[in-house]
């Protein structure tokens, strides 16, 4: 048998997960010696690890600018596309951690096993934005997905949160049903499963598109799931409404951008030559979930269940920029606008969460929209920094989401000639932007128009973590100009 | 093209996992679903058979018959009232629309894309050492190997987790035993 | 004559050997263990019916068919009345795979004393054992009755917990051998025998195959004073027998599979090759017996476990060591410390 050589194995340019796997089977194993009771240690030992694979990724994207290489022959891809999706993930984890730091003992759930669990799950998203092969891709996903289901019922024997478990589980593995089938088909069509073999096949030529084309339909339900697409988002409302509220915070933003990194390699790097057909299905399905998760949104009393249509109708904005990306040509420019919208939406949607978190009571009570009333006289930075995150949401100026969805109606907008339905996904897009104004300028109103008397605990974590999301979401607003030049440099490159 | 005794078999093979997931759908008794399960899983493995693949045989019946079908069916049997044969409500006209629709869409696409028989290639005679090769080999199959790895811990913490029902209520009384 | 019709002749010849040879090797194996476990325990055992009670399983053989055939009013028929079978049919299988001598002559024509040597014969092992919880499980099931239901699951639940520590106490010696079929296996074993070589292996083997054949000290699913007789509580006549006799016959055949695994097989330094290759039956034979006969020792030495030991047992020893004597064996493979007979 040959040995293969280091270059084709290529481990510098995956460190960054290496440490993180690494470190928490490390961690597992420290975790055993940590007291029950002092398990932010626990805790903060994965920050330091997160850390550790962030510096990784610094001197990966410093040394590479942007080349894109393989890794293990061709099973991952490290380009500037899955770095930066990889920095987000990051950032998502160490904050998803600090939320969870003083929520856990608070409801008397701390175990070790949550941070375990949430660095597992950041590794899947980590190798998802990698995945070069159909098998890893799935297999990514399913890491991804597990721990989540597990941290959604971690305030067990809570009901709401078992409930919201049992079905993110069963529409989950239902789901990836539909997408291992999408990928066998795929792999029926063209006989390979690796993503350049894919796009080999489908430049070559007809007989194996059909079967392809079939596929893709699947793929994209079985992603469609994962980032809260109507018509498959019914799972969305009453999982993160179960969920303990840190674990929906990371879900929200961590696997959403894992499902849209995944779906966008596979989409826009190996199947170009049915770009038309998925195009068009895209920005269908863009269209029915702005206006599914804008319009419900309006109707709900529960913050977080609020936030879950808000976190729908996003997903549909992020779907605007993919459908755009359906022609090689336009495809940079809607990559770093869905990247760049996925960035500000991870600090926007991780602060709103954390000052829902703020708010909530012991007894998980305290989630109703009537709990913030007072909240501008008794907190008022905290009132300022949730209306910055509401303004973010919406799209008001000097706020990330503007910058955003900004760029993914450009892109769409520029992607559009010739191609009515990008165009019709875009004014969608423009229209539902302004109705989504109705509900989170509610809030901003509820907060400083009403009188009431909100409980809140503001944990020193908490704090870092509000204070981080809520400076990156204005840096962002005001100057976005370098981070998305680097959202730009991000290219998804197709390499083996 | 004659018939062989190996088109008797596929046939067999074929009835037993088709047969199989429609009975799996249409049984309104759990426990006979889920025997229903292992033909179609029985059948699956008969295909590899035919295939020349004995080791992915082998590890079907292994894993799906005799590991996931058990769990189903000691699953039903401690979960379910156990003895009683109460049909759960169902929507089966839209289902089997649905599932006929799906299946005509397939089919037309597999026919055009396969149409006629295809020859199977000859399988090397080292066939399972390839494989074990192929899943520790890093210019192959290691990093799904790998990920799936730790898919599986995580899974195996998280069902600890969930089945655990000793959660400690007070933090001091446990100290640092207290580990899944 | 075709080829084909040659080899349909010649398999089904072994075929119907391999069955008849464990059926009668059922009816002996009572026979044994009355005789034998009477002699432990200071009593002489059935002595009545033939020389040395010879002809007594025959006796019990009659009375069996004559019983009365009992269903419960309440008990799932179809299920009910194929769960028996259910359970002897991988019994009757799982010897498929196993060599029992070398290559013999028979009027002229050729043949090697074994039915298929597949290359996949540990793992056709491994999964046929797995599949033969089924039949324990769903009789409990369908005798609808709670004693029985309650022996099915624990039978369940143990088989499971044993069949990890099984396959991997069997991956050291395929991977001394290097292959998963059971000839090579045996091949391996000329100089000396895996059991010296892989003793850790051999230990727990030995141990997970009497939880997986349900024998004491495992033998848990038919504790009488908690279970009344278990899963086969409701059964009766035939039905009853057929039970009875796939718990004798998992003996035999996980004894040849120990024997093929860890003793050698047929092969005995060359013994084997006497009497133009009729000696490697022989010589299995003796082994099998030998390990019939241990089981019956300890089933008259050893009380029976408790259920949650069982259980940790299991998982908390039988695994880990297993997993770490895999782990160990195939460093030392790797690092040519011991050797690999490929």
């Amino acid at each position: 048998m040959n040995l293969p050589t280091l270059e084709s194995i290529n481990l510098l340019a995956v460190l960054p997960v290496l440490i993180v796997f690494g470190w928490t089977l490390v961690l597992l194993v420290i975790d055993l010696f940590i007291p029950s009771g002092r398990k932010y240690w626990t805790a903060w030992l994965g920050i330091l690890g997160l850390l550790g694979a962030a510096v990784a990724l610094a001197v990966r994207f410093i040394d590479a600018r942007g080349a894109a290489v393989t890794a293990f022959d061709g099973m991952l891809t490290v380009d500037g596309f899955s770095l930066f999706l990889q920095a987000i993930f990051i950032l998502t984890a160490v904050i998803g951690i600090l939320l969870a730091l003083d929520f856990l003992p608070r409801h008397k759930i701390e175990r070790g096993e949550y941070y375990i669990l949430l660095l597992f799950t950041t590794g899947g998203m980590m190798i998802m934005s990698m995945a070069a092969d159909l098998i890893v891709v799935f297999l990514a996903l399913e890491l991804l997905s597990i721990p989540l289901y597990i941290l959604t019922g971690f305030a067990r024997p809570r009901a709401d949160s078992e409930e919201a478990a049992m079905k993110y589980f069963l529409l989950g593995a239902f789901a990836s049903g539909f997408l291992v089938f999408g990928i066998a088909l795929t792999y029926g069509g063209t006989g390979t499963t690796s993503l350049v073999g894919v796009f080999n096949q489908l430049a070559e030529g007809e007989p194996s598109r059909d079967l392809a084309l079939v596929g893709m339909a699947l793929i994209l339900v079985g992603f469609g799931f994962k980032v809260a697409a109507v018509p498959f988002h019914m799972w969305t409302p009453d999982v993160y409404q179960g969920a303990p509220t840190p674990v929906t915070a990371f879900m929200s933003v961590g696997a959403k951008a894992g499902g849209f990194a995944a779906l966008m390699r596979i989409l826009i790097v190996a199947m170009p030559a049915v770009g038309e057909a998925w195009g068009m299905l895209v920005a269908i399905l863009a269209m029915l979930t702005m206006i599914l998760g804008n319009v419900v949104a309006i109707a709900q009393r529960n913050i977080k269940r609020m936030l879950a249509y808000s976190s729908i109708a996003h997903a549909g904005y992020i779907l605007v920029a993919v459908s755009a990306a359906q022609r090689p040509e336009d495809a940079p420019l809607a990559v770093s606008a869905a990247i760049f919208y996925l960035l500000t939406y991870a600090f926007t949607n991780l602060g709103a969460f954390g000052v829902v978190l703020a708010v909530e009571r012991e007894d998980g009570s305290g989630n109703l929209l009537e709990d913030f009333a007072g909240l501008g006289r008794s907190k008022p930075v905290l009132a300022a920094i949730m209306t910055l995150f509401m303004l973010s949401l919406t799209g008001m100026p000097v706020s990330a989401g503007l910058v955003g969805k900004f760029f993914v109606f450009q892109a769409a907008i520029n992607a559009s000639v010739g191609n009515p339905w990008i165009l019709a996904a875009a004014i969608v897009g423009i229209v539902t932007s302004v109705i989504s104004a109705f509900y989170y300028i509610r809030i901003i109103l509820i907060m400083y128009m009403q009188e009431g008397e909100p409980q809140v605990v503001l944990k020193p974590a908490l704090t870092v973590a509000l204070a981080l999301t809520a400076l990156a979401t204005l840096i962002l607003g005001i100057i976005p100009a370098p981070v998305f030049q680097l959202a730009k440099d991000a290219l998804l490159t197709l390499v083996g | 093209m004659s018939l062989t005794p190996l088109h008797a078999i596929f046939a067999l093979m074929s009835l037993f996992t088709v047969g199989g997931a429609v009975g799996v759908v249409l049984n309104r008794n759990l426990i006979y679903a889920a025997m229903y399960l292992v033909l179609s899983l029985f059948g699956i493995a008969g295909l590899f058979i035919l295939l020349e693949a004995p080791f992915l045989a082998a590890v079907q019946i292994l894993v799906y018959v005799g590991a996931i079908s058990v769990l189903i069916t000691i699953t039903v049997m401690v979960t379910r009232c156990v003895f009683c044969k109460e049909p759960p409500p169902r929507q089966l006209t839209l289902v089997a629309v649905m599932a006929a629709l799906v299946m005509v869409t397939l089919g037309f696409v597999i026919m055009t894309r396969f149409g006629g028989l295809t020859p199977a290639a000859d399988v090397p005679a080292d066939s399972i050492e390839q494989l074990g090769v192929a899943f520790v080999n890093p210019q192959a199959y290691l990093v799904p190997f790998e990920v799936a790895s730790i898919l599986l811990l995580g899974a195996l913490i998280g069902a600890i987790f969930i089945a655990r029902d000793d959660l400690p209520r007070d933090e001091e009384a446990v100290g640092g035993d207290d580990h899944a | 004559m075709s080829d084909f019709v040659i080899f349909l002749i010649d398999a089904a010849v072994k075929a119907v050997l391999i069955i008849v040879g464990l059926v009668l090797g059922f009816a002996y194996t009572t026979w044994l263990e009355r005789r034998f476990i009477a002699r432990l325990q200071s009593r002489v055992g059935p002595n009545r019916a033939g020389p040395a009670g010879l002809l007594q399983p025959w006796a019990d053989a009659l009375k069996l068919f004559f019983k009365e055939d009992i269903m419960p009013t309440d008990a799932d028929r179809i299920i009910y009345t194929l769960a028996p079978a259910v359970t002897s049919v991988p019994a009757l299988i799982v010897l498929g795979v196993v060599p029992f001598g070398g290559q013999i002559s028979l009027f002229g024509y050729q043949t090697t004393l074994g039915l298929a040597d597949i290359n996949v014969g540990v793992l056709y092992i491994v999964a046929v054992t797995s599949i033969a919880v089924y039949g324990v499980v769903l009789a409990g099931w369908a005798s609808s009755n709670k004693y029985a239901m309650m022996g099915g699951l624990r039978a369940t639940a143990q088989m499971i917990s044993y069949e990890l520590a099984m396959g991997l106490a069997i991956l050291a010696p395929v991977m001394m051998a290097a292959s998963m079929s059971m000839s090579d296996i045996i091949d391996a074993q000329q100089n000396i025998w895996f059991v010296f070589l892989q003793p850790i292996a051999a230990v727990i083997f030995y141990i997970t195959i009497l939880a997986e054949t349900n024998r004491s000290p495992f033998d848990l699913p038919e504790a009488e004073q908690e279970l009344v007789a278990g899963y086969h509580t409701e059964y009766s006549g035939m039905k009853f027998a057929s039970f009875f006799m796939a718990e004798y016959m998992k003996m035999i055949a996980v004894s040849a599979i120990f024997s093929a695994l860890f003793l050698g097989g047929y092969r005995f330094f060359g013994l084997e090759n006497l009497l133009g290759g009729w000696m490697g039956p022989i010589i299995l034979f003796v082994k099998i017996v030998a390990s019939l006969a241990f089981m019956v020792w300890i089933r008259a030495t050893l009380p029976r476990f408790r259920y949650d030991k069982l259980m940790a047992f299991g998982w908390k020893v039988l695994l880990p060591l297993s997993l770490a004597n895999a782990v160990v064996t195939a460093v030392l493979i790797v690092l040519d410390i011991i050797p690999s007979f490929a």
